[in-house]
């Protein structure tokens, strides 16, 4: 759950990249951090040392201070996708207050992606979570490579699942940030009903979005019609 | 179920993030390098590392009059706690001694997780003392707090900022290798707390069905125990009345009327030793078999075994003979013994082809051990079943039973005969060429045999 300190009036918000292995969950932290400015964000950590891969997740802190004086800090992380690194997953999982779910968008890969997708809805479950209420935002990954679902095949899976589907090339940086984009925008939304962040916090959506990516390189990206303009 | 909070939801203070000793030496050599002295706070205010350079005569020269060292006191206070902001530039704070500071928090991830209080340096200016230093005692003397002043490096503040930009920079690059170290050690034990967790969940779960698997295993012996008594009793009568009509006691018969009711006999004996056998295999599951102790004549044992299959022998063509050697009595029971092998003796002549010889035998084994064993030259057994044939119900090829017959009870119960003697039964075997089965057992129980003899139980078959 977002972590408050009402004296210090901080927010402390939570974001997981989850999916299966190799499916370019690293790859998008690397592109956000290269993206959003210095000011803005800390060091992307990797933790992967050679001799003990039991731990395995990147994690890449991003703050700002809103005009009312809020302090907002984001974390992203990234879990393990290799099987047995079931228990670090579960612990990355823990309290997390959004989550993208990145996924290869190639066919062969449905499978392992959707054992993924249970097996994060387990992990939720035991972190005493519940998915009909987190923000999550699935992103079809590698659309780059042959043998991908097509725009077709897209628009039908929007039908089906429920969360937003944002197509990527994480590996070029596109979609990258409209995933971040969608998933917080989902992320304030789920924020202001449970704590009122608009009318106790002072901070609308525009402007908790409008922080973060003004200091976001933009170029090549496509926001949704109602990015603040600023 | 929920997890244990994780690190991972924690910020640790400075002082965790850094190793303190090594951390200490580089901002030792930093300060010599540089020739200022600095200071590091955490948030708390607690001080983690304190370098002086080139100060020492100056300030301890101040600090013998009162007056000095009370203003020195206040300065000391206010670098350390007055509020700078949460912004990487560094906040002036003059003394009155006219040496000046650098305060500038150490910021990790957007926090302050700690200043840096980087001096006493003497800034650009005129040369000489202050007057608000000078005039801090009538007996002040200012040429030698002037000589004193000398060793205390003077830089303009702008330089001093750029040293101190350095130094954070530094700063900054050990406190996220220290942060990551950390989270690495932290996270690989809760990884493994975890893992374990999980593992005695699992562990749990399997106790829990193994404990009503017994409980349904415990069952189905107690039903099978009941059923084969239950019907014992009616085939026993179908039995005896189909003897007492065949001995002509309710009239004359037919050939063809004697015929069937042959039939009836052979079949009806032959379920009957199947309930038989059932019988014994529930009560050994059940644990409740019982040894009736006695002197047992071994080649009377053999004979009857021999005896028993001879007919059957004879129909397939197949020989059998009797070879007692050793000790010529044990102390066991005699109807369990015997039951160990018939079923042995049975299955050898059921498993050898026509023209095959079989042997049932007993040897004399050190530690006063004697070894019944019968062994044939039949069809023999691949080794990989070797070690299942004892199992209940067990047989090499299932589809073997329409030609061999049998439900595969029959080594279940040697078996266990043989360990409630406080021995057992073994098997060699060569596939085509034959098998020997050997059951071993001490010639008198040793101490106390596995289970206590008891009286006997009513006789198998009785009506
Ligand atoms: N072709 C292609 N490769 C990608 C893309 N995104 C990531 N990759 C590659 O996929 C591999 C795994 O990516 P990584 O981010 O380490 O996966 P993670 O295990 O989910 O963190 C790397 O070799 C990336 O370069 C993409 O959009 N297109
Ligand atoms: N002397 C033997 N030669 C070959 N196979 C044997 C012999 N004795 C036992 N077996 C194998 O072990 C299995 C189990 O034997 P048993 O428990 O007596 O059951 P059953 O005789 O009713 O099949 C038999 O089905 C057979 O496959
Ligand atoms: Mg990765
Ligand atoms: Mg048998």
């Amino acid at each position: 759950m977002v972590q408050i300190n009402q004296q210090a009036r901080e927010l402390a918000v939570k974001v997981v990249y989850y999916g299966p292995a190799l499916s370019g969950k690293t790859t998008n932290l690397q592109a956000l951090h290269q993206k959003i400015a210095p000011e803005l964000r800390g060091r992307l950590m990797t933790l992967d040392t050679k001799d003990d891969r039991t731990l395995f997740f990147d994690m890449m802190p991003v703050w700002f201070r809103s005009a009312a004086g809020v302090k907002v800090k984001l974390r992203l992380y990234t879990v393990p996708g290799q099987v047995i690194h079931e228990s670090t997953r579960r612990i990355v999982l823990q309290g997390t207050d959004a989550i993208a779910f990145v996924a290869d968008a190639r066919r062969a890969e449905a499978a392992a992606t959707l054992a993924y997708w249970n097996n994060m809805l387990r992990n939720l479950e035991a972190n005493g979570l519940d998915v009909r209420t987190l923000p999550i935002v699935v992103q079809l990954n590698k659309r780059d490579l042959p043998e991908v679902r097509g725009d077709d095949e897209l628009a039908d899976l929007r039908k089906v699942i429920q969360p937003p589907v944002v197509p990527a090339v994480a590996i070029r940086g596109e979609g990258v940030v409209e995933t971040l984009w969608t998933l917080l925008s989902l992320t304030y939304r789920n924020l202001d009903r449970s704590l009122g962040l608009g009318a106790r916090w002072k901070l609308d959506e525009a402007e908790f979005l409008g922080r973060i990516f003004e200091k976001i390189d933009l170029r090549g990206t496509r926001l949704p019609e109602e990015a603040p303009a600023r | 179920m929920t997890l244990a909070p994780s690190f991972l939801q924690q910020r640790p203070p400075l002082g965790d993030l850094l190793d303190l000793r090594a951390f200490t030496d580089v901002c030792q050599s930093f300060s010599e390098l540089y020739r200022i002295g600095l200071k590091i706070f955490d948030e708390a205010g607690n001080r983690l590392v304190d370098v002086k350079v080139g100060n020492a005569d100056f300030c301890g020269y101040i600090w013998t009059k009162a007056s000095g060292r009370e203003q020195c006191a206040a300065t000391v206070g206010r670098v350390k706690s007055d509020p700078v902001a949460d912004q990487a530039t560094p906040t002036v704070f003059d003394c009155f001694s006219g040496c000046r500071y650098l305060v500038e928090p150490i910021l990790y991830e957007g926090d302050a997780a700690g200043r840096v209080v980087f001096g006493p340096f003497v800034p650009e200016g005129p040369p000489g003392l202050p007057a608000s230093l000078t005039g801090i005692a009538p007996d002040f003397d200012a040429a030698l707090a002037a000589g004193y002043q000398q060793k205390i490096r003077r830089v303009p503040t702008a330089t001093a900022a750029k040293i101190l930009a350095h130094f954070l920079e530094l700063v900054d690059v050990l406190v996220f290798s220290g942060h990551k170290n950390l989270i690495a050690a932290r996270l690989h034990i809760e990884a493994v707390q975890e893992s374990y967790r999980e593992l005695q969940d699992k562990n749990r779960q399997l106790e829990t069905s193994f404990a009503k698997l017994k409980e349904l295993d415990r069952l189905k012996s107690n039903f099978i125990a009941t059923m084969s008594h239950e019907l014992r009793t009616p085939l026993t009568s179908v039995i005896g009345y189909s003897e007492m009509m065949l001995e002509g006691l309710g009239g004359p018969l037919t050939a063809e009327q004697r015929e069937y009711l042959a039939i009836i006999m052979e079949k009806g004996e032959n379920l009957l030793q199947l309930i038989t056998s059932i019988l014994d295999v529930s009560k050994i599951e059940a644990g409740r078999v019982r040894l009736v102790m006695a002197e047992v004549d071994v080649g009377q044992l053999l004979r009857d075994a021999v005896a028993t299959v001879l007919p059957q022998a004879r129909k397939r063509g197949v020989t059998v003979t009797c070879e007692p050697h050793g000790p010529p009595r044990v102390v066991g029971d005699r109807e369990k013994l015997r039951q160990c092998l018939l079923n042995l003796a049975a299955n050898a002549v059921k498993f050898t082809p026509t023209g095959g010889a079989v042997i049932v035998g007993s040897e004399p084994l050190p530690a006063d051990r004697v070894a019944l064993r019968v062994s044939d030259t039949g069809i023999g057994i691949p080794a990989e079943h070797l070690s299942r044939v004892f199992d209940v119900f067990y047989q090499v090829d299932g589809s073997n039973t329409r030609e061999y017959g049998g439900a595969g009870l029959g080594l279940a119960i040697v078996k266990s005969f043989a360990e409630a003697h406080g021995g057992e039964v073994t098997v060699a075997s060569t596939p085509g060429q034959g098998s020997t089965f050997s059951v071993v057992i001490p010639v008198r129980p040793r101490s106390e045999p596995a289970l206590t003899p008891v009286l006997p139980a009513a006789p198998v078959g009785g009506a």
